[in-house]
């Protein structure tokens, strides 16, 4: 045992620098990495919040809810409360929307919040609640209104002093989703700011703490008299929902990973056979020499053991590194704060790879320790087949685990292969017509690019392999960057200079007299004033609004919220009516629906609908379907009610304005001389959201960079498997005459070929993509994206060019006769 | 003789499984099922090998010779017949079982040298010395190069050696184990013919000073001609067997 070990390693290393070791290697490393990178991340964020168990709940038990609740079931547990709202704070003429957060003596039951008297420190432990008089606000939030701890802001009515910073707080890490930095008050000093006006979007929060059963008991007695507006939240599930959206990212940068380590498997079993086929008379000879089956294991297996051990750490070093960047990216403000690294990564990414390795290696490895030694004296005698049921079981298991490991859920994983696996067959056939393509130009070439053409042309299935794992690897980075550019840029260009950049919310009715008033006295354009009510769509025809729907519209957005309902005789700018007629002026029970919402959830014209608005029901029947234009940044609703039935209800008002520069004095007065009504800076916003999709995008970039090289490696891979065949023939072209510049010239086509090629290809997979993507995600017209045609074409046929001659150019440095000599 | 080699000291009492035949065929037939039809490559050959005796193998190209050395060795199973390796019937033995009674016991020459092109010239000799668990392999295998010239090429790999030079190196390998019985197929056949004269001289010298039992395939009738005893074979069956010239 330990002399074959021994034997094993002495030959690897006498074999370190063949060329399937490095690729092998290199495959490894990159696989490895790239999941390792989102791995370590992942573990930090969930430690982060493990960490700080049920502190970062703030509490046992969470319930949130849209309106207050008054009755609760019998408890002796301590308790919380706090009320969450957006609202301005304005500072000179500076104003800036934040979260407000009216907060009792008790809040937070666990945990703590840390206030800071300066900016990045770590703070002091202490209540959420600021003294009378002061405010704890974001770091954030300072520069926003360039103030400083000590400085005086307007809420509302009132005025309140920074009294200090918040460092932490429960629940929070900070970074990507902040867009309205947080701000603690007192409870009591609520009402004075006149912030809370009926119609206002309030989240109320009630904490809870105590003993576990008891705990377990209420929660237990609570749910059934919760709405599906209203949400409990236990310390287990409180980090898992406090992630929030990141968590559903998380999950698909882990995706993005997956696919590197999959291009990388394929790159390794690539290795893998060639090193299998070359190690065939080597494994023969041992067994003449004396070696079973099982020495023979032992001997490859520690090879690969040590191999697969060493790119795995590597790829973990390289997913340390490489992770930061990736903290960086996703939550510039919290990376510092995340705990260090962890070592279960670390046993992840070592695990994944040996996993890949045995997956992508183990049926080539053991059919090498099953070599017959009668090859030494017949070395046409194939290698015994090994049963393909049991290769494709071993792979096919190994790939499977991993897969299913990374994903975590069943239909996800089904979902992820289904696509991998269309959008691989569809790459293989575009590949294969663009290889008959090929033949054509063949044709018509003449001299070492003809060579170089039918080479690709004749090592099809590598060709297929090389072009498929690259175009890939360029599609994938093509769309990403394509998505930024045309959605979130191409959308802001293709808006009107006058388009809405304000919207005021929170308009009490008596105040709409005076904002009209107000606005008219500036060169601002505003839209009409839709006075707004929340309502929850519950029941169809009178039966549960649920009932019948698929899994799927059970989800949908429009039945899981609270939706803006709104009343209006006029049909809004940018609406047309699909089907019905426009209810107009006359009052009554009506109400027009967006078309796509009725779809989704089977509504037709005719249905009577019911809202629960508050405590209150109430029904009307659909007479239209509308188009929207959810991109214009106009006020845009699901539901517009006819006057009449919403008339009584209290009602608050939308209206969204254009402020040219020249106004935006106008907005400060605004905010001061109406302390209720939100502003809302869309471009402000805007700015913010772009900012989180280009981080967001930058850190999936950052993983196709991973991806890139695994496509690579896959090339590279493919490339080495044909080195001794080419050889072989760049010999027998020598000793025939061929220059060397010939076969050299004859490479770089076939190489540069290659490249072009997938980047074509990427190109046509990304410009069709991105159509769908514009037209039926967005409603925007697709659009050509001309440079693209050209630089990936131009990047793949550098990449290819550069990685394929660097891998094969000793065919042509060799003389002939050494050759010969290297071959025999 | 090669000025290099010293005479070694050979131990005829050397291992407790000695067996008065080395090596025994009965009734011996190899039958492969091609596309079309059944091929018979080997039939009913009769063959008992004593130790210490030099057997030339010899026959047309396609004649069945390296099927018939392939069976002797163990390293295939046989369609009929049964052999006897060093005192151990073949037929009940699986694969690893064969190739356990191979280790350190069995030699082996080829046309082609198969050296392990990774390791150097004293790492190949060495290798079957160490993987038979030998204490002081190193030693052995520097001996065994000394003695077949090429002291100076030990940290050579086998790509830096001419063909003559391998098949030296092979040679080497082939005795270290000081094996009961070596097989070689042909090992001149890729050699010129004075190189292969000097490796044959070397391969009988090395025969004589350890004792071995040596089988050997052959076009080469001179070379047959040295042996103690000769099978002649033609598609497949012994048209002649018997002692040979200095029998
Ligand atoms: N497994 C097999 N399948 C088909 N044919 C085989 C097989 N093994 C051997 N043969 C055929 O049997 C015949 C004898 O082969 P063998 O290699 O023993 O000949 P040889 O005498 O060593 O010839 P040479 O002198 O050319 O080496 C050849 O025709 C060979 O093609
Ligand atoms: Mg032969």
């Amino acid at each position: 045992m330990m002399r074959w070990l021994r034997l094993g390693l002495t030959l690897l290393r006498r074999e370190r620098a063949s060329g399937e070791w490095r690729i092998l290697l290199l495959a490894l490393v990159i696989g490895v990495g790239s999941v390792s990178t989102t791995g370590f991340l992942g573990d930090r964020l969930k430690r982060a919040m493990t960490e700080r168990g049920a502190g970062f709940l703030g509490a046992d038990l969470l319930v949130t809810s849209p309106r207050p609740i008054q009755a609760w079931p019998d408890h002796d547990l301590d308790t919380s409360q706090a009320i969450e709202l957006a609202s301005m704070a304005s500072r000179g003429d500076l104003f800036q929307l934040v979260t407000l957060r009216a907060v009792d003596a008790a809040w937070p039951l666990r945990g703590q919040v840390r206030i800071a008297q300066r900016p990045f420190e770590d703070g002091q432990p202490g209540p959420a609640l600021p003294p009378p008089g002061d405010i704890y606000v974001e770091t954030g939030l300072l520069s926003l209104l360039d103030a400083q701890v000590g400085d005086r802001v307007r809420i509302g009515a009132s005025e309140f002093r920074i009294g200090g910073l918040v460092a932490d707080e429960p629940g929070r890490i900070g970074g990507i989703f902040g867009l309205a930095p947080r701000v603690f008050l007192r409870a009591d000093a609520l009402a004075a700011t006149q912030v809370l006006q009926p119609g206002s979007r309030i989240t109320y929060l009630y904490q809870f703490a105590g003993a576990p059963e008891a705990i377990e008991g209420f929660a237990r007695a609570l749910k059934p008299r919760l709405d599906n507006t209203q949400r409990l939240t236990g310390a287990r599930e409180g980090s898992q929902v406090l992630r929030g959206p990141f968590a559903n990212a998380d999950r698909y940068i882990q995706l993005t990973a997956l696919i590197s380590l999959l291009l990388s498997v394929a790159a390794v079993a690539i290795a893998a056979r060639r090193h299998a086929l070359r190690h065939y008379d080597q494994a023969a000879l041992l067994r003449c020499l004396g070696a079973t089956t099982g020495q023979l294991r032992t001997l490859y297996a520690s090879q690969w053991l040590l191999l697969g051990l060493l790119g795995s750490l590597l790829g973990v070093g390289l997913g340390a590194l490489a992770q930061q960047g990736l903290a960086a990216l996703l939550l510039p403000e919290a990376a510092w704060q995340l705990p260090e690294l962890g070592w279960a990564p670390v046993g992840a990414g070592m695990l994944s790879g040996l996993l890949a390795l045995a997956g992508a290696s183990l049926p080539y490895l053991l059919r090498l320790s099953q070599t017959p030694p009668l090859r030494v004296l017949r070395r046409d005698l194939p290698p015994l087949p090994l049963a393909a049921w049991l290769s494709a079981a071993i792979t096919g298991t190994a790939l499977t685990g991993l897969v299913l490991w990374y994903a975590q859920d069943a239909q996800l994983v089904a979902v992820f292969l289904g696509a991998l696996a269309a959008l691989v067959l569809t790459l293989a056939i575009l590949a294969r017509l663009a290889l008959a393509g090929g033949r054509w130009v063949r044709r018509l070439s003449a001299g070492p690019l003809r060579f170089g053409l039918a080479q690709l042309l004749r090592h099809r299935l590598d060709s297929t392999l090389q072009l498929g794992a690259f175009t890939l690897a360029l599609f994938l980075l093509a769309l990403l960057t394509l998505v930024r550019t045309d959605l979130v840029h191409g959308w802001r260009q293709q808006l009107p200079a006058d388009a809405p950049n304000h919207f005021l919310v929170n308009i009490a009715p008596h105040q709409q007299q005076e904002v009209s008033a107000y606005l008219a006295k500036y060169p601002i354009k505003s839209s009409d004033l839709y006075p707004m009510i929340r309502g929850k769509l519950v029941t169809r025809n009178g039966q549960p609004i649920t009932e019948g729907l698929s899994e799927a519209a059970r989800e949908d957005n429009t039945l899981r919220r609270e939706l803006n309902l709104t009343w209006t005789g006029r049909l809004p700018a940018n609406n047309e009516i699909l089907a019905g007629t426009w209810h107009g002026n006359r009052p009554g029970d009506e109400i027009s629906v967006e078309a796509r919402m009725a779809e989704r959830l089977g509504l037709a014209l005719g249905d009577r609908l019911g809202f629960q608005v508050g405590d209150q029901t109430v029904e009307a029947r659909i007479t239209s379907l509308r188009s929207v234009q959810w991109e214009s940044l106009q006020p845009n609703f699901f539901v517009i009610f006819a006057p009449g039935p919403l008339e009584t209800l209290p009602a608050s008002g939308l209206a969204a304005i254009h402020v040219p520069p020249e106004a935006r004095d106008a907005l400060t007065g605004f905010v001061k001389a109406f302390p209720g009504i939100t502003v809302l800076a869309l471009d402000k916003l805007m700015n913010d959201i772009q900012a989180v999709f280009d981080q967001i995008i930058a850190a999936l970039q950052l993983l196709l960079g991973f991806l890139l090289a695994a496509g690579m490696a896959v090339v590279l891979a493919t490339l080495l498997a044909s080195l001794d065949a080419r050889q072989q023939e760049a010999v027998l072209l020598r000793t025939l005459g061929a220059p060397r510049a010939f076969l050299a010239k004859s490479l770089w086509s076939e190489f540069l070929a290659l490249g072009a090629l997938a980047g074509l290809l990427a190109s046509a997979c990304a410009e069709i993509a991105m159509a769908l993507i514009a037209q039926r995600l967005f409603e925007l017209s697709p659009q050509w994206h001309p440079l693209m045609w050209i630089s990936l074409p131009l990047a793949g046929a550098l990449l290819v060019g550069a990685g394929g001659w660097l891998t094969t150019r000793q065919i042509t440095r060799i003389p002939p006769m050494q050759s010969i000599r290297a071959l025999s | 003789m090669h000025p290099n080699i010293r005479t070694y000291e050979e131990t005829s009492s050397r291992t407790p499984g000695f067996h008065p035949v080395a090596v025994e065929a009965r009734g011996l037939g190899q039958q492969v099922s091609t596309a079309e039809r059944d091929l018979t490559i080997l039939k009913d050959i009769h063959l008992s090998v004593k130790a210490g005796a030099t057997w030339a193998i010899t026959g047309a190209s396609g004649s069945g010779k390296s099927t018939l050395l392939g069976l002797l060795a163990g390293l295939d199973r046989p369609s009929s017949g049964s052999v006897t390796l060093l005192g151990q019937a073949l037929d009940g033995l699986d694969e690893d079982a064969r190739a356990r009674l191979r280790a350190g016991r069995v030699g082996f020459v080829f046309q082609s040298f198969q050296l392990l092109p990774a390791l150097t010239a004293l790492e190949n000799v060495l290798l079957p010395l160490e993987l038979s668990g030998q204490t002081d392999a190193r030693d052995q295998a520097r001996h065994w190069l000394e003695r077949v010239g090429l002291a100076e090429r030990a940290e050579h790999t086998p790509r830096q050696l001419s063909g003559g030079e391998q098949q030296r190196v092979a040679l080497a390998r082939a005795f270290a184990t000081h094996p009961e019985i070596v097989f070689a197929d042909e090992p001149t056949g890729n050699l010129d013919a004075d190189t292969g004269a000097r490796i044959i001289d070397l391969l009988f010298d090395l025969n004589v000073q350890t004792g071995t039992t040596l089988i050997l395939v052959t076009h080469d009738e001179a070379l047959a001609a040295r042996c103690s005893h000769r099978l002649r074979l033609a598609a497949g069956r012994v048209v002649d067997a018997g002692a040979g010239a200095d029998a």
